[in-house]
């Protein structure tokens, strides 16, 4: 039997509590069942400025996403960090976003690039790609994948998330488009990609909350938040990038403004794929550095 | 590519100036409802939703400017340029075309059955020159003018805000404009047209939608189908007050169906259902 559908009636029942559609979502549709663990994820921030790239500095970078991954893992040395993450005779794949206007950054790229070398993996076997995965010979043999890419609305997905990053590893992108990509989580159930996932690291530096033209982008509709969010759980990392966006959003044009397209592609990837948590009571929220506007 | 389709890329570019300024372009892109994710990502399903055939990209580069690109859709019919081009109203209308939005560096306009956006990719005060300059070139290059939908005439005048008028096919689409569900309750789809619209004012702001169906039986299911859904706490009343003290009334007339939102009041609700009614009497002309 098919659930009731969810109504704007539903979203102005509990208006007071959750005000934007995007975050109400989750709740309206039910929590995932409770569970005393609780899916880590870590945001970290740094107040250097950026450069023209958009990145901060490669060195800042580094330290940021190193504060990141000891924080998620709760181990103090950093490459025994990775090291259980990544064997030595992995093929790693480290599957970036290549956006005109936002991408991954080089910066995030080969900070990554360099902890899985520091794990013992050799260069050629290591792959930076977006677009081109299915044909890159690293990507076809990888044994793990790092998955970063920027968050940033999104004219048909709500919100361009890690989940979405792996659309690349289907032969027909588009054919995912559906309900407003509602299902884009049977992507990490493919084999090229299942089970391969060691961590996910969304890149917040400039973050695109407002979309506007056929590229829907607009500087204006970007600030620097200067942070990257990392966990093992692609759903809890997208699913707090998500909280962010729609704070900013709510900063910015007041409370009546969900995002353009509901995002639910990501509470879907928990409550339908179960390819992780989105409900925020399950996620442990570790927060390190750059305190200011952080908005969550 | 067939050779019409051909015929019609050479026309579309041919509307596009290949320099402005000191800016010069680059070599055209061309991409159809298949192949424009190639271009603009997932964001090709609003296009493809409003039927696009044909996407012309050119870009203008200029060393130490920013760049300025146009994107010039044949949509194939003007009801669907006009449809794409209230997509997105946020701006200020620019005096272009059949009607047109400027903000941030991007503008937006329709002309004939032609949607076009010009962007530049960091607005100063040269590129907003330019832009608008290249705008108002294409615009005079376009020799035709289109219709807009017919079905915007049944929406009632009164009351009605300015530039907040969509038009569309998809339960995305209207979810995207103004949320109503997560499933499609009123049966929308590429055959059916939609007009959505704000009264009121912000401050005390409703909205009707009215949708076209193939049919009075398909009408007569959408209506259905919403009361169900939407309004099941109806019981036999015309309008139903919602969680936020406004009201919601929905009915089918002929092959359309009607639905207001957020009226002040359940008679206003339904007075405003009336008037389409009138209005859809009055496109249909007097009985025989």
């Amino acid at each position: 039997m098919s659930r009731r559908p969810i109504t704007r009636r539903d979203f102005l029942k509990v208006a007071a509590a959750a005000p934007l559609a995007g975050a109400m979502i989750p709740a309206l549709h039910g929590a995932a069942p409770a569970s005393a663990d609780k899916v880590r994820v870590v945001l970290v921030r740094d107040p250097s400025p950026l450069g023209t790239g958009g990145a901060p500095p490669a060195e800042v970078v580094q330290k940021m996403l190193d504060d990141g991954v000891r924080a998620l893992l709760g181990e103090t040395d950093v490459v025994k960090a990775w090291k259980s993450l990544i064997r030595p005779d992995d093929v790693v794949g480290i599957k970036t976003n290549a956006w005109r206007y936002i991408p991954t950054t080089a910066e995030v790229e080969q900070a990554i690039r360099r902890r899985v070398m520091d794990a013992g993996v050799g260069e050629d076997r290591i792959a930076i790609d977006d677009r081109g995965v299915l044909r890159n010979p690293v990507f076809q043999k990888a044994t793990a994948l790092v998955n970063a890419r920027p968050m940033r609305s999104h004219h048909w997905s709500g919100v361009g998330s890690l989940i979405k990053n792996y659309i690349m590893f289907t032969p027909q992108p588009a054919a995912w488009h559906g309900d407003t990509c509602a299902d884009l989580a049977k992507i990490w159930d493919l084999p090229i990609v299942k089970g391969k996932t060691r961590l996910n690291v969304l890149v917040m530096f400039t973050p695109l909350f407002h979309g506007v033209g056929p590229h829907h982008y607009a500087k204006e509709y970007t600030w620097e938040y200067k942070g990257l969010i990392i966990s093992r759980d692609p759903v809890a990392a997208d699913a707090t990038g998500l909280r962010i966006l729609q704070a900013k959003r709510k900063e910015h044009f007041g409370d009546d403004s969900p995002l353009q397209m509901t995002p639910h592609h990501i509470q879907l990837a928990d409550t339908r794929h179960h390819l992780g948590v989105s409900d925020p009571g399950r996620i442990e929220l570790v927060k390190l550095g750059w305190d200011e506007g952080v908005l969550i | 590519m067939c050779a019409s389709e051909t015929s019609d890329a050479r026309r579309l570019a041919s509307y596009i100036p290949s320099t402005i300024g000191p800016w010069l372009s680059e070599a055209d892109q061309s991409f159809d409802a298949e192949t424009v994710f190639d271009y603009i990502d997932g964001a090709g399903e609003v296009y493809r939703s409003y039927n696009m055939r044909l996407l012309i990209a050119r870009r203008f580069q200029k060393d130490g400017r920013p760049d300025i690109v146009v994107d010039a859709f044949d949509m194939g019919a003007s009801a669907d340029a006009f449809g794409v081009f209230t997509h997105d109203l946020d701006g200020e209308d620019a005096g272009i075309g059949q009607g047109s939005t400027y903000k941030a560096g991007l503008l937006s306009f329709w002309k004939d059955r032609y949607f076009l956006s010009v962007y530049a990719e960091e607005e100063t005060t040269e590129t907003r020159a330019a832009v608008l300059d290249l705008g108002r070139q294409i615009a005079e290059a376009i020799p035709g003018r289109g219709e807009p939908p017919a079905l915007l005439k049944l929406l009632p005048v009164d009351g009605l805000e300015a530039r907040t008028t969509r038009f569309f096919h998809t339960a995305s689409v209207l979810n995207y404009h103004y949320f109503v569900a997560d499933a499609n309750i009123l049966l929308l789809g590429p055959e059916t047209d939609a007009v959505l619209a704000a009264y009121g004012g912000k401050e005390d702001r409703s909205h009707m939608l009215v949708v076209s169906y193939g049919g009075v039986a398909g009408a007569g299911r959408a209506a259905e189908s919403f009361r169900r859904e939407y309004m099941p706490d109806a019981g036999g009343n015309p309008a139903v007050r919602t969680e936020n003290g406004r009201w919601t009334a929905a009915r089918a007339a002929g092959r359309y169906c009607a639905v207001v939102f957020d009226a002040i009041s359940a008679e206003a609700a339904v007075a405003r259902l009336e008037a389409v009614e009138r209005s859809i009497a009055s496109a249909r002309g007097p009985s025989p």
